[in-house]
Formats: C-alpha cells, sequence, structure tokens
C-alpha cells in the first residue's frame, strides 16, 4: 500500500489544456473519489496515474517514488474499466491470474491467489466460464478480482459501475466500500455520479473544466461547498439558485429576491447593503411553515412515499422542495416556506465563489 | 395445405440456389465421366478418372499447385500482417498510405500479370538488371524463362496483388479490439510482444482461420496472373491444376478430363477446408 501525491499534474493534447495543475495527496488507505461532469478531465487525471497517458508537467508520486516515466505495469497498480476489459478469450480464471502469470509467479502460488479472490467475490463456481458466459454484474467482479488478486499498491477504479443497471449498481457500490474496508488499499475511484462519490468517498474531489473545485470528506462539501459549481453538483435533488440583493441595517441582514421577497441572513456573513449575490438554498432545507418568510406557488408535486419533493415558482424562477413524509399540497397552491439564517450559501454571482 | 406453405416461401430461393449453384456442378461432374470429341461425346464411367493416374503431367501440376499456393499465401498473409500492424498505428499521412497500400487490390490481375512479365523482361524491364547488380543473376535474364525460377515470377507477381487483401481484413480486425484490452494487458504486466501474442493474435484468430482458408481456394484456383505472365512454361514448370484444367479444356478440347481434373481439385480444397475448421475448433476448445 501507498500514498499517491500529485504535485502540479498538468495534461496538454497540444495547445488544448485539459487539466490545469492538479495537487492533490492520498493518503495510504484512502478511498478518494474524483468527480465531475464528463470531460472535466477526471479520467484524464486517473489515467495519468495509471500511466496510460503522459503527463505534460508536474509529478505524480506514487509512495516515495517518482513515476512520471514508470510504465504501468511497473507502477504496482491495478485497473478496474468501465468496459471491464476482460480477455475475451480466457476464462475467469485466466483472465485473473493473467498478470501473475505474466510475471511468471508459481502455478500454485496463482491458483490459491484466484481461488481467494474468487471466494472473496463469489466467483468460485464460474472460474471455468468464459466473459461472454458471464452476465454484467459477474463480469464486473472478474475485473474487481483482475485487480485484487494482484495486491496491488493502489487500486484504480474507471467509472466500474457506469455499465450496470440501477438496482447492481447500488449492490456493487456497497460491495466495493466493504471490500475497501477489509484490504484497507488506497483507492482512487472516478465517477460522473455525486451519489456514488457521496456514499463511497473517504475523500471527494470535484473537478470542472480541468480545474480541481474542490476537496474534502462529502459532507463537508455538502455543508460547505466552495462554489457554486460545487454546491450545485453535490446534493440531490440539486440546491436552488436565487439572485437576490442584499440589505443590511442595524438591526439585521437580509436577502431580497427578484420578487421583493425577503429571507432573512446571518450577521456575521461579510456582506454590505446593496450587494448583489447569489443564494443557494438546498431544497431539504426548506420547509413548509404557516409563519415562513416567503410564499410560492406550487406547480408540480412527487410524491415518493418516504419523502415528497415539489416544484414552486418564487420570484419568477422554479425551486424544487424536499421533505421527509408526505405534505399535503397541490399544484396552485399558495404555500409559506421558511428557511434557517445558517442554511443559506451565498455566492459571488460573478465569480461563482462562496461568500462567507 | 400446411405441408406445403413453407416451402412455397421457401421456393425462389431455392430455385435461384438449384440453378445457380447445383446444377453447373452436377453438369459439370457429369462432364468428368465423358469423353468429348470434335462433335459427339460418349460415357466412359471412370475411364478419364483412371487416366490420372497416368499422367506425369498433372502430377507436376498438383506438386505446382502446392508450391505456387503455399509460397503465395505465406507472404501474403506475413506482409499482410506486418502492413496491417503498421497501419494500425497513427502517423502522419496515414490515410494516404492506406489507399496506396489498397491500390493493387483493384488493378484488373490481367493487367498486373502483364505488368509483372515486363518488369521481369530483360529488354523492357528494370528488375533483371537490379538482380544482376546484386549479384543474384550471373546475367540479366527473365526469370521466368528458366524453368528452375520461373514460379517465382507469378508468386511475387501474386503477393503483390493479394497482400492488400490480408492488409485489410486484419486491419479490420485490428481496429475492432478495444483498447482498453491493451491497457489492461500493459498494466498487468504484458511487454509488447505478450500484448501481440496473447491479446491481438487471439483476437485476430477467427478472422487469420477464415481470410487464410479463403485465399488458399482462391490462389489455389487463380489462374490468370500464371497463364498471362507464363501459360504454365517453360516445360511446364509453372504449371498448375487451374492451368492445366484450363488449357485442357479450351487447348487440349478435351473437357471430360478437365472436369476430372476440376472435380479431384475440388475435393483436394473441400478435404483442405475440412482439416483447416477441424483445426480451428480444437484450437478454440482449448483456449
Amino acid at each position: 500500500m501507498a500514498s499517491v501525491t500529485l504535485n502540479k499534474v498538468q495534461k496538454d493534447y497540444g495547445s488544448l489544456n485539459v487539466l490545469q495543475a492538479v495537487d492533490l495527496e492520498i493518503a495510504d488507505g484512502e478511498f478518494v473519489v474524483l468527480v465531475g461532469p464528463s470531460g472535466c478531465g477526471k479520467s484524464t487525471l486517473l489515467r495519468m496515474i495509471a500511466g496510460l497517458e503522459e503527463v505534460s508537467a508536474g509529478e505524480i508520486r506514487i509512495g516515495e517514488r517518482v513515476v512520471n516515466d514508470v510504465a504501468p505495469k511497473d507502477r504496482d497498480i491495478a485497473m478496474v474499466f468501465q468496459s471491464y476489459a476482460l480477455y475475451p478469450h480466457m476464462n475467469v480464471a485466466s483472465n485473473m491470474g493473467f498478470s501473475l502469470t505474466l510475471r511468471k509467479a508459481e502455478k500454485n502460488a496463482i491458483d490459491t491467489r484466484v481461488n481467494g479472490a474468487a471466494s472473496r467475490l463469489g466467483l468460485d463456481k464460474l472460474l471455468a466460464r468464459l466473459p461472454r458466459q458471464l452476465s454484467g454484474g459477474q463480469r464486473q467482479r472478474v475485473a474487481m478480482g483482475r485487480a485484487i488478486v494482484r495486491d496491488p499498491k493502489v487500486f484504480l477504479f474507471d467509472e466500474p459501475l457506469s455499465n450496470l443497471d440501477a438496482k447492481l449498481r447500488v449492490h456493487m457500490r456497497t460491495e466495493i466500500k466493504a471490500l475497501h474496508q477489509q484490504l484497507k488499499t488506497t483507492s482512487v475511484y472516478v465517477t460522473h455520479d455525486q451519489v456514488e462519490a457521496m456514499t463511497m468517498a473517504d475523500r471527494i474531489v470535484v473537478m470542472h473544466d480541468g480545474v480541481v473545485q474542490q476537496v474534502g470528506a462529502p459532507l463537508d462539501l455538502y455543508d460547505r461547498p466552495a462554489n457554486a459549481f460545487v454546491a450545485g453538483f453535490i446534493g440531490s435533488p440539486g440546491m436552488n439558485f436565487l439572485p437576490a440583493t442584499i440589505r443590511r441595517t442595524d438591526a439585521d441582514v437580509a436577502a431580497i429576491l427578484a420578487d421583493g421577497q425577503r429571507l432573512p441572513m446571518l450577521a456575521s456573513l461579510p456582506v454590505a447593503d446593496g450587494d448583489e449575490v447569489s443564494i443557494g438554498l438546498r431544497p431539504e432545507h426548506m420547509r413548509v411553515a404557516a409563519d415562513g418568510d416567503i410564499s410560492v406557488q406550487v406547480e408540480v408535486v412527487e410524491p415518493l412515499g418516504l419523502s415528497t419533493q415539489f416544484y414552486a415558482k418564487l420570484a419568477g424562477q422554479q425551486v424544487c422542495v424536499f421533505a421527509m413524509g408526505r405534505v399535503s399540497v397541490k399544484p396552485g397552491d399558495m404555500v409559506r416556506l421558511s428557511a434557517s439564517a445558517a442554511d443559506l450559501h451565498v455566492f459571488d454571482p460573478k465569480s461563482g465563489q462562496r461568500v462567507g | 395445405m400446411p405441408g406445403l406453405e413453407p416451402w412455397l416461401y421457401l421456393g425462389p430461393a431455392l430455385i435461384l440456389l438449384v440453378t445457380v449453384l447445383l446444377v453447373p456442378l452436377i453438369v459439370g461432374i457429369s462432364y468428368s465421366f465423358r469423353k468429348f470429341s470434335a462433335f459427339k461425346s460418349e460415357y466412359v464411367g471412370l475411364g478419364q478418372y483412371q487416366a490420372m493416374f497416368s499422367d506425369a503431367l498433372l502430377g507436376q501440376a498438383l506438386y505446382n499447385t502446392l508450391w505456387w499456393t503455399v509460397g503465395s499465401l505465406f507472404f501474403q498473409f506475413f506482409l499482410g500482417l506486418g502492413l496491417a500492424l503498421l497501419l494500425d498505428r497513427p502517423f502522419f499521412g496515414r490515410k494516404v498510405v492506406q489507399a496506396v497500400v489498397f491500390l493493387p487490390w483493384a488493378v484488373p490481375s490481367f493487367l498486373s500479370g502483364l505488368t509483372w512479365a515486363w518488369l521481369f523482361n530483360p529488354i523492357v524491364g528494370p528488375l533483371p538488371h537490379w538482380l544482376h547488380a546484386l549479384g543474384l543473376q550471373a546475367e540479366p535474364t527473365s526469370i521466368l524463362s528458366d524453368p528452375a525460377t520461373a514460379m517465382w515470377g507469378p508468386i511475387i507477381a501474386n503477393v503483390w496483388f493479394g497482400v492488400p487483401f490480408f492488409a485489410i481484413t486484419l486491419l479490420a480486425a485490428l481496429k475492432s479490439i478495444p483498447s482498453e484490452l491493451h491497457e489492461a494487458a500493459a498494466i498487468d504486466g504484458a511487454s509488447p510482444w505478450q500484448r501481440f501474442s496473447k491479446v491481438t493474435l487471439p483476437f485476430l484468430a477467427p478472422t487469420i482461420a477464415i481470410t487464410v482458408m479463403l485465399r488458399t481456394i482462391w490462389i489455389a484456383t487463380f489462374a490468370d496472373l500464371i497463364f498471362v505472365m507464363t501459360a504454365g512454361g517453360p516445360a511446364g514448370a509453372t504449371n498448375t491444376v487451374a492451368t492445366y484444367i484450363y488449357v485442357s479444356a479450351f487447348k487440349s478440347l478435351d473437357k471430360g478430363y478437365a472436369s476430372a481434373v476440376a472435380v479431384l481439385l475440388l475435393l483436394l480444397l473441400i478435404l483442405y477446408a475440412v482439416v483447416l475448421i477441424g483445426i480451428r475448433r480444437s484450437l478454440a476448445r482449448n483456449s
């Protein structure tokens, strides 16, 4: 096992810069998830750690060793691909043992390792099968098995669950997390699914347009997003953003929405009277309350049993409201909502950076 | 009549297959039991087949066919594979090179035969002079006129003509290999040679089996190049079964005998195909 250190790592394709000076410390045994929309550079970064892409500038270390110019096979890593990349002409056992075979390990040792990994993943009865005779979930497991047989320093996962159906994805998510808790191997996991990131990660790296937006524990990102992008990306349903003007008096501070409604704010926020801001308000932080500060008109109601979410018009904009249990609202209703001042996120509307 | 209805649907296809494939085949085979002379033909039973056993020319033609087929196929395949592997890598001007490489396939075989015959001709062609300059020939003569070397002429022309076929089909198969497989192999620790032998080759195996089989059959029955370049000569040195059939049927006008030889070639090729398919099956089972 080993730590992974990225020091000002950069990637250019010709004059096109796809990754800007990424700095990241991944501790030994940590499970780090790189998350972001497609094209944000997360897969490129992972492939650079794997040695499948050249590093344009900066330095990648695995443990103490700089690996910029080390071949993938000598980095002591294992990678799980989105397409699984199983060798179609080899059976499950050969697929899993291929790396050991290439390293000229003893047959007995290979069998022991393969059988161990197979029983851990419930693949015992499938060892003689070819990949084409397996279901998607089983193939995914074989790909995992191939990685753990190696007992590498670092696991790299490139959207390993994207090709599975929703139910299996949730199941495998839990399995991968349980596996990591057993093996405690340093893992870097790429996904575009923020739920996967939130549920699996020790720390999340949110990326956008080749720039790391924020690095932190899942709930830290949720509670204190560094900018409007992270705020909108983390959390489902997504955060509502409302343009507002600050009204600060000696008595209190409030955000005045486009239609004149007031949202009380914390006085400690570094905002001045007349500032234009963007208010971020999570759907679950708005409550239906008879004495609420703002009134909205309900447009669509989505009852989910466990919870209810509804969409309503506020200051000419659609906002989402999420409530546990059942809420007796109907489309067309005028409802009053309250939000705690502490739950308000304030962003600079131009730069998108968090204020306060 | 439910028993008849399916046959009505199948009818048009069956009639087409029978008239286009089966009838000519049966007629051809039936000729091999007859003897043709100027204005009549008579049934001779297995007489034409018996005649083959004592035909020294046929023996040589069979040997020449083996030599011609194996020689052409060997170089076509390995050069084609090499070319496909080169063209699978990105380099500047790849599209143009690809187009040029595939050009020989588009040249009519008669034209390439003539061109190559001229290239080997010491009066108009440069090749004999080059061979002489390299010390491979004592004096610049056409290799086509020497029975010991004549077969190399059509084989070289055939290699030039057939390499694109293997290059195209193998390149298409190479392109269908997902890049992740090579990446996974690279991470698993495979050297470039191991990536080729353990990932690329198994992936290409089905394509190789089918193209080699097809190509063998085509080369064995391919008479154009030889006929244009040497007409089977000198002294029968380049006479293959295919040219022998042509000469028997249209020069000696012995259609019955030509048909009997054609049936022999057909049986040999069927045997070859069966053996090759058997090998491929057992390979697929073992891996």
